[in-house]
């Protein structure tokens, strides 16, 4: 262990504060007794309760989810395939194919594809979205899988090869099986990408596709009452279960 | 048999990549030459008349962006924006990531994951958060007010400027600074460190002359990861920026969004990509790419 | 793997299922323009659930509907976008055999220029877009709201400095500076327009922001005094504030220079996916206790003659709802714009926010 600077651990310990203090400020804010949210009232619970009873809201989050799993699916057999490619072959084209959407701003994709499908005649909706999504997750699910090829053993492979095994048997029974944690890891950033993108789906969303992040932005944007707070405080109560889960049954998961 | 492996593992991401990245840029860049249409959208590029083809293009979105300065401030205002967010996200990450990678072993896990934590709840309650803080009724806009009302002087606007537009954006940013950093921290050796103090070096030399120099390759991929997305924000701008706060990408999505002008928007969105490549090639240049994305 | 992936599909199926089964009528509307207790009542009526998307301005409903988004199933346009939308063909023609409440409607507000015999559009609601305002506040500061001078002269802005938004709508704002400087709103002189977003830009750095969407709430809670907007949504403002017992009270005026009267109307797009329920729901508004909630609740003037009586008198002698005659005489409608003006206003406008 190396020695450290006080200054420096404090400095880290406000930093810390810097990133929570908003959180929590939401979190506690959602249970103001009073739709203006300008200052605390009293305790209440009915923010909740409306939020339970709010159909467009579900509807949002059911969206979401739909969203997501099939930007993850769909993404995770194409970047999977993709990292392969990526590490096997090494073309430049293909990097650059494959790494773009994950460097360029959402907004370029977002304007980029609202033209095109407006140009293809896509309706915007579900579709659009889902295509959407799946264009930058590729990316993070390639490089996933990308990373873990780079780790794996190539004797493993070749004696494969040597007893005997053609090449799809050798890749169904041991690269598959190898890069498994990386595809999962990279799905699960796919995922969680996906749910939580605003922009590219605020350019391509349609009629009655609204996602969980448009539905609270518009909130923002003209109602805001403590809906929102109590919508914010389900997500990341959420969240920290799924990462206690995860951290829990697969530890190196969350390493990636 | 190579060949057909070959074509099937490269051909489906690289034909849907094609399809839903490459042409959409292509498209944009026609789109940029091309006259909007009378109610949005875009006018056809092209009529046929008596057999004949014309074409109906323009340079007049491109001459727009040079017709006056306008577009120039406003580029210059994003990028000051997107610089001061970086900066101010190193700054705090570096003491961040420093005291982490010093941490024992078993505790690094954790208090990385409690970096990346906020990172997971949406980006627009993260927003959302910042607006309830800076709200004029707010405890912090009351409690500063009551100091420069002590002062004397006038009472300050938190809400609609751009201190909260900066903010929020390092807010947002603040864990793609942190996780390269920190990962780039953690593979240093000990052993320099204690070799260096042998040799007499101060705390502060060693710091400057050994961690730092060593450092910088996660700084400039942190700064890349913070800089890029920083640069096409518009949610940011438009919740919290007010009158004058706001940048390049709401000025796109205002075109695309409001005032359908899709083809100035491509033009805009273009020189936001110009500028894109241009860092990303520049930061494969400066150290190693920008691996450490996830 | 497998596992999860049938969990996944078994969940998702779990979750689409009862979504569909139930009819969906897709509205795309302004922001609070309807009242929860007459969507609820409608819900139950027709056994649907209505799905509620919002705009907060003209341009943003056009650049929504015009980009491919536009199986909605009811759009609530103002008169100059019902234009816009019929010479796109846009708009599918309304079968008047399913809406026999159009004989409620006041003679005055049918048969219009914009849409002559009512083929695609019926009227919904009208509002006068105004200076909205912390009575309380004005008083003290000594400032006189019914002169757009309130929200454009910097000598008076200087006093209220970061306490004002103006709509974040090109159409709006212009109009409000073209009549501050005495032009109609539908001056496409191009020299008057510069003019225009001259006065804009030398009030610019006074404003808090470009506001459609929250004003209601910024003026209840008192972070704003001064805000440009919808009638209606002034009058939910004022409402919100008695009840919330906010220690002030929110006024609303038409300015003396004149201001811009919007006539909103319901259309079918031709993408409609629940036609038949969009007739179903233009039918129900036009009955006169739905008609008159609209005014109760939300505040709007109101086009329906039959709701007049069920609507609160204290409302009715409202003038910035339901103008005078002498009024009315200062009061102009936006009309549609050809694709060059709309060029040339849609360029002002960005200059506007760029600078």
């Amino acid at each position: 262990m190396r020695r450290r600077n006080p200054l420096v651990t404090s400095a880290a310990v406000g930093v810390y504060a810097f990133l929570y203090i908003p959180l929590i400020v939401v979190a506690i804010f959602s249970f103001n007794d009073s739709r203006l949210n300008a200052e605390w009232v009293g305790f209440t619970m009915k923010w909740y309760r409306q939020l339970i009873e709010n159909d467009a809201m579900l509807q949002a989050a059911a969206n979401s989810l739909i969203i997501a799993s099939c930007a993850a699916i769909a993404a995770g057999v194409l970047g999977t395939l993709a990292g392969v490619a990526l590490h096997r072959f090494r073309q430049k084209w293909l990097t650059a194919l494959v790494l773009g959407p994950v460097a360029m701003p959402d907004i370029l994709i977002g304007v980029s594809l609202l033209l095109t499908f407006m140009l293809m005649n896509i309706s915007l909706g579900m579709m659009s979205i889902i295509l959407a999504h799946v264009t930058f997750c590729i990316g993070f699910v390639a490089m996933a899988v990308q990373s873990r090829m780079a780790g794996m053993d190539d004797s493993l492979l070749e004696a494969a090869r040597d007893l005997g095994a053609s090449q799809w048997q050798s890749f169904r029974l041991i690269t598959l099986p190898l890069l498994m944690p990386g595809i999962v890891a990279g799905m699960m950033m796919a995922f969680t990408l996906s749910i939580d993108d605003f922009v590219v789906t605020f350019f391509t969303a349609g009629v009655g596709s609204s996602t969980l992040p448009l539905e609270i932005y518009s909130m923002v944007k003209i109602a805001v009452t403590p809906e929102v707070n109590a919508v914010s405080t389900l997500l990341m109560l959420l969240t920290l279960i799924l990462i206690t889960a995860l951290s829990r049954f697969s530890p190196q998961s969350l390493r990636s | 048999m190579k060949n057909g492996a070959k074509a099937l593992l490269t051909l489906p991401p690289a034909v849907y990549l094609f399809l839903f990245f490459a042409v959409p840029g292509l498209l944009m860049l026609l789109a940029s030459f091309r006259f909007p249409g009378d109610y949005g959208g875009l006018a056809p590029w092209y009529y046929v008349e008596d057999g004949a083809i014309t074409f109906d293009l323009t340079l007049e979105n491109w001459a727009r962006l040079f017709e006056t300065t306008l577009y120039l401030q406003l580029l210059l205002k994003s990028l000051l924006f997107a610089v001061l967010t970086t900066a101010i996200c190193a700054l705090l990450a570096y003491p961040l990531a420093l005291t982490i990678a010093a941490s024992p072993k078993k505790h690094r896990d954790l208090l990385i994951l409690m970096v990346i934590l906020p990172f997971w709840s949406n980006f627009l309650v993260r927003i959302y958060a910042w607006m309830i803080i800076f709200s004029p009724q707010g405890a912090l806009t009351e409690g500063l007010n009551h100091i420069t009302g002590l002062l004397g002087l006038e009472p300050v606007n938190l809400m609609f400027s751009s201190v909260a537009v900066i903010t929020c954006l390092v807010y947002v940013h603040l864990p793609f600074m942190v996780l390269p950093l920190y990962a780039n921290l953690e593979k240093h050796d000990p052993a320099l460190l204690d070799a260096a103090q042998d040799l007499g070096a101060t705390r502060a030399q060693r710091f400057w002359k050994v961690t730092w120099p060593l450092s910088l390759p996660g700084l400039y991929a942190g700064a890349v990861l913070v800089f890029i997305p920083t640069l096409g924000i518009f949610a940011i701008p438009d919740l919290l920026g007010g009158t004058n706060g706001i940048m390049i990408g709401n000025v796109i999505k205002q075109q695309f969004v409001e005032s359908r002008d899709w083809p100035f928007g491509s033009v805009l969105s273009l020189v936001l990509t110009g500028i894109t490549l241009v860092l990303v090639v520049l930061a494969g240049r400066l150290g190693r790419t920008p691996g450490a994305l996830t | 793997m497998k596992k999860l992936v049938t969990a996944v599909v078994l969940s998702l199926t779990a979750l689409v299922s009862p979504a569909q089964a139930q009819k969906t009528l897709n509205l795309f509307n302004w922001n609070d323009y309807i009242a929860d207790e007459t969507v609820a009542r409608f819900e139950q009526q027709c056994d649907c659930k209505v799905v509620q998307d919002y705009f907060s301005s003209t341009e943003e409903m056009m650049a929504k509907l015009l980009a491919g988004g536009g199986d909605y199933d009811v759009v609530i346009p103002t008169q100059n976008a019902v234009e816009a939308l019929i010479k796109q063909g846009f708009l599918m023609p309304l079968d008047k055999s399913k809406l026999g409440n159009v004989k409620n409607m006041g003679p005055g507000f049918m048969n219009r220029s914009y849409d002559p015999g009512n083929q695609y559009s019926l009227p919904y609601a009208f509002t006068t877009t105004l200076i909205g305002y912390n009575e309380n506040k004005l008083q003290e500061l000594g400032i006189d709201p019914s002169d757009w001078r309130v929200i454009f002269d910097p000598t008076i802005l200087a006093k209220i400095k970061g306490k004002v938004t103006v709509m974040d709508d090109s159409e709006e704002l212009i109009a409000a500076a073209l009549k501050y400087l005495g032009y109609s709103v539908n001056d496409t002189n191009e020299q008057h327009l510069k003019e225009a977003q001259a006065v804009i830009l030398k009030a610019k750095p006074f404003w808090a922001a470009f506001n459609s969407s929250s004003y209601i709430k910024e003026l209840t809670v008192g972070n704003i005094w001064v805000a440009h907007g919808y009638s209606s949504d002034m009058f939910q403002a004022r409402s919100d504030a008695q009840e919330a017992g906010r220690p002030f009270t929110v006024g609303f005026v038409l300015p003396k220079q004149g201001a811009v009267l919007a006539l909103d109307n319901m259309v079918i797009p031709k993408k409609a996916r629940s036609p038949e329920l969009a007739h179903q729901f233009i039918n129900f508004m036009m009955a006169p206790e739905n008609a008159a909630e609209l005014t109760n609740i939300v505040g709007t003037g109101n086009p329906n003659a039959e709701a007049k009586r069920l609507i609160e008198p204290e409302i009715l002698a409202i003038n910035a709802i339901f103008p005078s005659e002498e009024q009315l005489k200062t009061l102009e409608t936006i009309s549609a714009r050809n694709s060059k003006e709309r060029r040339f206003t849609s360029r002002l406008w960005t200059e506007i926010k760029v600078r």
